[in-house]
């Protein structure tokens, strides 16, 4: 019995021993001596970290400019979210139809993912303030002349448009995936009841699916909250800061205002809302899972 | 069940392993406090290898700094200095603050002068060198550098802003040379815009970032009010205190009134906000705007373009109508970045090798070349054996030279977020979201929040 434990503790550790202990050291570590970090006023300058009880967190639900930044960013997760999944739900479904190159064209909308956030953004801010508003000039269309990045209600849409063309390559794979486990007799009888395209999509393909859409969701929910390279290089908070997202918000208050308590406290609020709406809607979505 | 237990006792045994490591690791990384005493003894074997690290906040130009440290280890073979590169406009502070309070500081830091004051016990008072470069520096220079009275920082680059003018442009427009000590006032340079639009050019370009506008337009305020950096830096208080009104204070009315006059020739004019740094300054280079609100630093952009104009000049930015008022003839002029000794985590040799190292920076002629021909910077030291490329520094050094610099000391002083929020209010009155009133308002409660700190 004892041999036994022995032995399975010695295969966990060689199996799960190199993530748990990067989990432990980049994330649970960070992430406890954050927590308590909030209950300080601890500063890089005097290094002294005297406990002040809950006035960090009082003092974020004061800050006003926070609140009004993450209100913002629930709206830019809520369209990044239904935006990118509704089209990568459907460029999934073209590409398992068995079009001709689907390969490559999979290959095409994976690519952006491969780029990381900063270099994404630097080319989309290129696009929106120089590429656009010159063809917008040139062509008479006045949507684009002028650059999108510079009033607060288009470049909200300008930050929705370039996360999701960077998050639909990711989910539209997971996608692929889950279409490919719905099984070939299912569809076949579906076909040979009569089913239309549209029909087998809605009533075989979706419910079968589900287990996909959740991580979907999932992924794209937290990944969106927690923009910030994209945030950075795309409109630097602008015009007149009202495009931080609360990760932005919370970097700039912590090593730039230098009220690293008051910024700890916001990513710990961030992070329980993230963790109420993520957990919430796998939970709901979970239920609607069927099995074949 | 059985599994769950597994997994549970290796999660704990990783923590208590992790633990370890890391408290180990805490003993051994921190030499240097534990050295300090012992380290008496080897300095008299002179010549044992001292490894340097060199934090640098100038992005720009982190390939010259590099090949600096080349040179220098070629010719001291026991000294290495290894850079800390920073990304240009990136998260620099973040870094160096990481730095900091992971107790692995850089041994020397090139900072913003503000900076090393918020972090002013962590760095080597150079009391004992302060003589020896007053004696290098142009008169004023190390006055202007020190912080709260210390001399932590030692000056190597200076800069000086206001408007910068594009020499052929001008003078096609008034059809005549341009003698920029003829712009005097609000009026002259109204005048001015006005027939450089009739003769068909945009008259300013106003680059509308943050930076740009709070740290250099509205800065302007802070060191307007007088000559004095001590005075500036009470009035400064005073207005945390909520006993300026900026409505009233003239050098703000006279410094927003000539803002109202930019903001109507400015050359983005249809998009004020869009902000390209690159953008802006080459179509200045190239005679789209006549004008344009920035410092000698642009050189970096300009100096290399292809067809770009040849002859630059600077003017101070004008805040009333009464030539003789502060501010009207003197160009704002300061030394950004200091160049600082850390004290937090280093050892008395590595100390005495960066001291050693700096003073070879800004007196060799191999530094000297660097920092002036290759970075296109001015020296503010007396003995400068280089002659530099950059027309507008040699343009601001003769406003320096002619004692017609505004020391604009103050903004050290400033809380690290005042370019970034005042920054964002003056965009909003630059796109016309906000009128004075609003301006003001926004700006007063930002240094209210300040109110006691």
């Amino acid at each position: 019995m004892k041999k036994n434990t022995l032995k399975n503790v010695g295969t966990f550790l060689l199996f799960g021993g190199p993530s748990t202990f990067a989990f432990t050291a980049v994330v649970l570590i960070p992430f406890i001596v954050g927590l308590y970090l909030t209950f300080t006023n601890w500063d890089v300058a005097t290094n002294d970290g005297s406990l002040i009880g809950f006035s960090n967190y009082v003092d974020v639900f004061h800050d006003k400019i926070y609140l009004g930044q993450l209100w913002f960013t629930i709206k830019y997760v809520f369209f990044t979210v239904l935006i990118s999944n509704l089209i990568a739900f459907f460029v999934a479904l073209a590409l398992t139809s068995g079009i001709k190159g689907e390969q490559w064209i999979r290959t095409g909308f994976f690519t952006p993912n491969l780029i990381g956030g900063i270099v994404l953004g630097y080319l989309w801010q290129m696009l929106f303030s120089q590429v656009l508003p010159y063809l917008g000039e040139k062509y008479g269309w006045t949507l684009f002349e002028t650059s999108w990045l510079t009033s607060t209600g288009s470049a909200f849409w300008a930050l929705v448009i370039a996360t999701s063309w960077q998050l639909v390559g990711y989910l539209m794979i997971i996608y692929i995936a889950g279409f490919s486990g719905v099984p070939h007799d299912v569809l076949e009888a579906a076909s040979i009841d009569g089913a239309k395209r549209s029909t087998i999509v809605k009533k075989v393909i979706l419910p079968l699916s589900v287990p996909a859409i959740v991580i979907c969701i999932f992924i794209s929910i937290s990944r969106a909250f927690l923009t910030y390279d994209i945030n950075l290089a795309l409109t630097k908070g602008g015009p007149f800061n009202s495009t931080e997202l609360a990760s932005y918000h919370i970097v700039k208050k912590a090593f730039l205002s230098n009220q690293y308590g008051i910024g700890q406290a916001e990513a710990v609020v961030l992070f329980a809302v993230v963790a109420i709406v993520a957990l919430t809607q796998s939970y709901l979505l979970k239920k609607m899972e069927v099995e074949s | 069940m059985n599994f769950k237990k597994n997994v549970v006792l290796g999660i704990c045994m990783l923590l208590v392993f992790s633990v370890l490591a890391a408290c180990s690791n805490a003993n051994t990384s921190n030499p240097p406090a534990s050295n300090a005493g012992g380290s008496e003894e080897g300095q008299g074997s002179a010549k044992k290898d001292v490894k340097l690290t060199f934090f640098n906040t100038s992005a720009e130009v982190n390939t010259v700094f590099e090949e600096l440290f080349k040179s220098y280890h070629e010719l001291n073979p026991n000294v290495t200095i290894e850079l800390i590169p920073t990304p240009i406009g990136g998260a620099q502070l973040e870094k160096f603050q990481s730095l900091l309070a992971s107790n692995s500081p850089a041994t020397i830091a090139n900072l913003d002068a503000g900076t090393i004051l918020q972090f002013k016990d962590k760095f080597l008072d150079l009391e004992a060198d302060k003589a020896k470069y007053e004696a290098l520096t142009k008169p004023g220079a190390i006055d202007g550098a020190l912080l709260d009275g210390k001399f932590l920082g030692i000056p190597w680059t200076a800069q000086g802003y206001g408007l910068l003018y594009n020499k052929r442009v001008v003078e096609e427009a008034i059809g005549g040379t341009f003698d920029p000590a003829s712009i005097k006032t609000r009026d002259d340079l109204a005048a001015l815009f006005a027939k450089i639009e009739a003769a068909g050019t945009a008259p300013v370009m106003l680059h509308g970032a943050d930076w740009s506008l709070g740290a250099h337009y509205l800065g302007l305020t802070y060191s307007l009010q007088s000559e004095s950096v001590d005075s500036n830096r009470a009035f400064v208080e005073e207005l945390k205190n909520g006993n300026v009104k900026l409505s009233e204070n003239p050098q703000f009315t006279g410094l927003m009134d000539t803002f109202d006059l930019l903001i109507k020739y400015n050359a983005r004019k249809k998009d004020p906000l869009v902000a390209d740094y690159n953008k802006d300054s080459a179509d200045f280079a190239n005679g789209n705007a006549a004008f344009y609100f920035m410092g000698d630093w642009t050189w970096a952009v300009i100096g290399g373009l292809e067809g770009r104009d040849q002859e630059f000049g600077i003017i101070p930015v004008p805040v009333s109508n009464n030539a003789s008022d502060y501010g009207n003839a003197q160009v704002a002029y300061s030394e950004p970045k200091l160049l600082a000794i850390d004290n937090s985590g280093s050892t008395p040799e590595q100390q005495e090798a960066a001291k050693a190292f700096l003073e070879w920076l800004v007196t060799s002629e191999k530094g000297q070349t660097a920092i002036v021909s290759e970075m296109g910077l001015s020296m503010p030291y007396k003995e400068v054996a280089v002659q530099g490329s950059n027309i507008i520094s040699e343009a601001v050094t003769q406003y320096v030279d002619n004692g017609n610099a505004m020391n604009i000391g103050v903004i050290n002083y400033l809380p690290q977020d005042y370019w970034a929020k005042t920054g964002a209010s003056m965009q909003k009155y630059l796109v016309g979201k906000i009128d004075r009133q609003g301006l003001v308002d926004e700006i007063e409660a930002y240094w209210k929040s300040y109110a006691g700190k």
